[in-house]
């Protein structure tokens, strides 16, 4: 068994991307067989729970059950892999190997957003059936098939991906507790926007008196919290996510180990 | 192989192929082990491998058959011989001469350990 | 050809550790870098691997500027580091996830030397001494064929046998294509294998000379009646050994130990002895 070489010299390529791919899931490969047991496990059992009230596993209870565990475990993969980057042992075999930053970086988007999801997905989807199975063994519960796709799974999986480019640079950024640090630094930035947005919308609408009135911060937070969904929304997605997975692409051209 | 240190190693692997050579461990025409075989044998840099296999050549006591490798020369075994009797009597006899004055043994003591050294070899071979 | 011209490097907020660095590293030889503990000789090492970026000067391999960004450099250098952590793979998994980002790799080689090392593909290197993984990544280092192999202190985890099974895989390593820099404190375990010293001390090159210029021009022994000029260094020790000028006497072997300590006690001294005679020799 051997795999062929890549000889190309060209900093963006697709099999070595995926040979790195492949690189990382096989070292990674007991820690994520066995945190995909573990989340098998949860799944089944949320399910059986999400069941017992009206004996349907509906797609809203899918969703509910699955965006979760996918967003948290989502969240655990990006760390794991730049982990060989960021441990001393490690990170000199990890460095020169001949692949590109480009390279890395597409490399761990592609196994930490796109195959975890389709992974994921599949996964509920089988272990929703056999819940669904088993209920119908054991409980009135009859016999339907799982429904995965709706507006709450798109929701989920669209606000993983807006996120998931924070913690790939929260995850190269930060040496130690790069978990605790990043989020912290998510709180800030969220908290920040809504300062941002809450300015903004008092200096646009002061002359509509929107402040006046009792109970002020309370209900300027709320009217603005309303507006930065979808300001905000636009503020992630369309500026800040790729600005992210550039930040990350610069972090790794310019580390030193 | 331990070195010595006072002799450089490339010499030390020349009197390794003389002494191969005078116990007839390799026959003339016969072919030696390569420059790599004698590298990884002694645990050395090539390139002092090649600095010995030069002085062998350049000694007559080998050649280069193109393509194939090294051999023992036709008259390599008296070749040898020749260099390690001079040897002997320039550097070694000195030597010992110097000590026998050194230590004030004369050479009728010399005589009789060698006499008794010839008798000893022919004890054993008996 | 390898050229490292006034290379600078300082870590933040410290001293110097790489001061005006220029060095050549020419394929078919093995270079020992030898200097004290903390004498930038890892750092070296990492500057040549890309793996971090010298302040000032110009590295170039092959005749590019080397960069991590720049996969043929990449292609061309492995550096088998001195502290590593290898994931918990079989041998035979490790080679497979790793070697085809290397062109030139062979995989014969390299389940040769596994076997010359006593190791057995299906091991799995988390149950293996340090030691053992050292030998699995020299191996996999020289399988490679990269034209640069660097390596820290490669045995230092090794016990005396394996110095020696060391030694041999080295002694049949290099060709006329590849270039091997070796970086060690322990002279002793190397001298036969490198021909090529280069010191560095105080941040400095302190000297940088093949071994068959510092032979045929000093002479390394415990000299019986030796001019007093014409030594260049000696152990204090009584009978100690001693560094002279060569000056038409017999050819010694290098001693190694005696070459360094001579360079750290009295550079300019070995330096200009031999450039002396290297000049008078010309004329």
């Amino acid at each position: 068994m051997q795999l062929k070489p890549v000889m190309t010299k060209s900093v963006f390529n697709i099999k070595r991307i995926s040979l790195f791919m492949l690189r990382d899931l096989t070292i990674l490969k007991s820690t994520i067989t066995t945190s995909l047991y573990v989340v098998c496990g949860l799944f089944f059992i949320s399910f059986l729970i999400r069941l017992r009230g009206d004996l349907v596993l509906s797609s809203y209870d899918f969703a509910s059950v699955f965006g979760k565990f996918y967003i948290i475990l989502g969240i655990l993969f990006t760390f794991s892999v730049f982990k060989e980057a960021q441990n001393q042992k490690t990170n000199h075999l990890y460095f020169s190997l001949p692949v590109s930053s480009l390279e890395r970086i597409a490399a761990a988007w592609l196994s930490t957003v796109i195959l975890f999801t389709i992974i994921l997905t599949v996964l509920g989807a089988i272990i929703g059936q056999l819940a669904i199975l088993i209920g119908s063994m054991f409980s009135e519960t009859s016999f339907h098939m799982v429904s995965i796709f709706s507006e709450e799974y798109w929701g989920a999986v669209t606000f993983y991906a807006i996120i998931q480019p924070l913690f790939l640079y929260g995850a190269l950024r930060f040496k130690k507790n790069r978990i605790g640090k990043t989020l912290l630094s998510v709180l800030l930035l969220i908290f920040g926007l809504m300062i941002y947005n809450f300015m903004f919308y008092g200096i646009l609408n002061h002359s509509y008196d929107v402040f006046s009135g009792e109970d002020l911060a309370a209900e300027a937070f709320d009217l603005t919290s309303k507006d930065f969904s979808g300001a905000g929304k636009f503020a992630f997605m369309g500026i800040l996510t790729p600005l992210l997975l550039a930040a990350t692409y610069f972090k790794l051209v310019e580390k030193e180990v | 192989m331990d070195f010595d240190n006072s002799k450089p190693i490339y010499l030390q692997i020349v009197d390794l192929f003389y002494e191969n050579i005078l116990e007839k461990r390799w026959q003339e025409n016969e072919r030696i082990p390569s420059v790599r075989e004698v590298a990884m044998m002694v645990e050395v840099n090539p390139n002092t491998a090649i600095r010995a296999f030069t002085h062998l050549q350049e000694q007559e006591v080998i050649h280069n058959k193109r393509g194939i490798g090294y051999f023992v020369s036709e008259k390599g075994y008296d070749k040898v011989l020749d260099i390690k009797r001079h040897e002997f009597i320039e550097t070694t006899l000195p030597d010992v001469f110097k000590k026998m004055g050194l230590l004030n043994v004369n050479i009728k003591e010399v005589n009789n350990s060698f006499n008794q050294y010839l008798n000893n070899i022919d004890h054993e071979k008996k | 050809m390898i050229t490292l011209n006034n290379i600078q490097y300082y870590y933040p907020k410290s001293k110097i550790v790489l001061d005006n660095i220029s060095l050549q590293f020419a394929p078919g030889n093995i270079y020992g870098l030898f200097g004290k503990n903390g004498e930038g000789k890892s750092t070296l090492m990492k500057i040549m691997t890309g793996l971090l970026f010298p302040k000032a000067g110009i590295y170039q391999a092959f005749g590019n500027k080397i960069s991590r960004q720049n996969i043929s450099c990449l292609q061309d250098i492995f550096i088998v580091p001195e502290e590593f952590e290898l994931p918990s793979l079989k041998i035979s998994a490790y080679e497979y996830i790793n070697s085809p980002f290397y062109p030139n790799f062979s995989r014969e080689e390299f389940y040769t030397l596994i076997k010359e090392f006593k190791l057995s593909p299906n091991q799995k290197i988390s149950t293996l001494s340090f030691g053992q993984k050292k030998k699995v990544l020299i191996a996999f280092g020289i399988a490679t064929n990269t034209r640069l192999l660097l390596m820290d202190e490669p045995t230092n985890a090794l016990d005396i046998p394996s110095k020696s099974q060391f030694r041999k895989i080295m002694a049949s390593a290099v060709d006329q294509g590849k270039c091997i820099v070796i970086s060690t404190h322990q002279v002793r375990d190397l001298h036969s294998l490198i021909n090529h010293v280069i010191i560095l001390d105080h941040s400095r090159v302190a000297f940088d000379q093949s071994l068959s210029n510092v032979s045929e021009n000093l002479w390394f022994g415990k000299p019986s009646q030796a001019k007093p000029e014409s030594i260049i260094y000696s152990e204090s020790a009584f009978g100690g050994k001693a560094v002279l000028m060569r000056q038409g006497k017999n050819e010694t072997e290098v001693d190694l130990e005696l070459l360094f300590n001579a360079v750290l006690d009295q550079p300019e001294r070995v330096n200009y002895a031999i450039k002396t005679s290297y000049d008078e020799k010309r004329i």
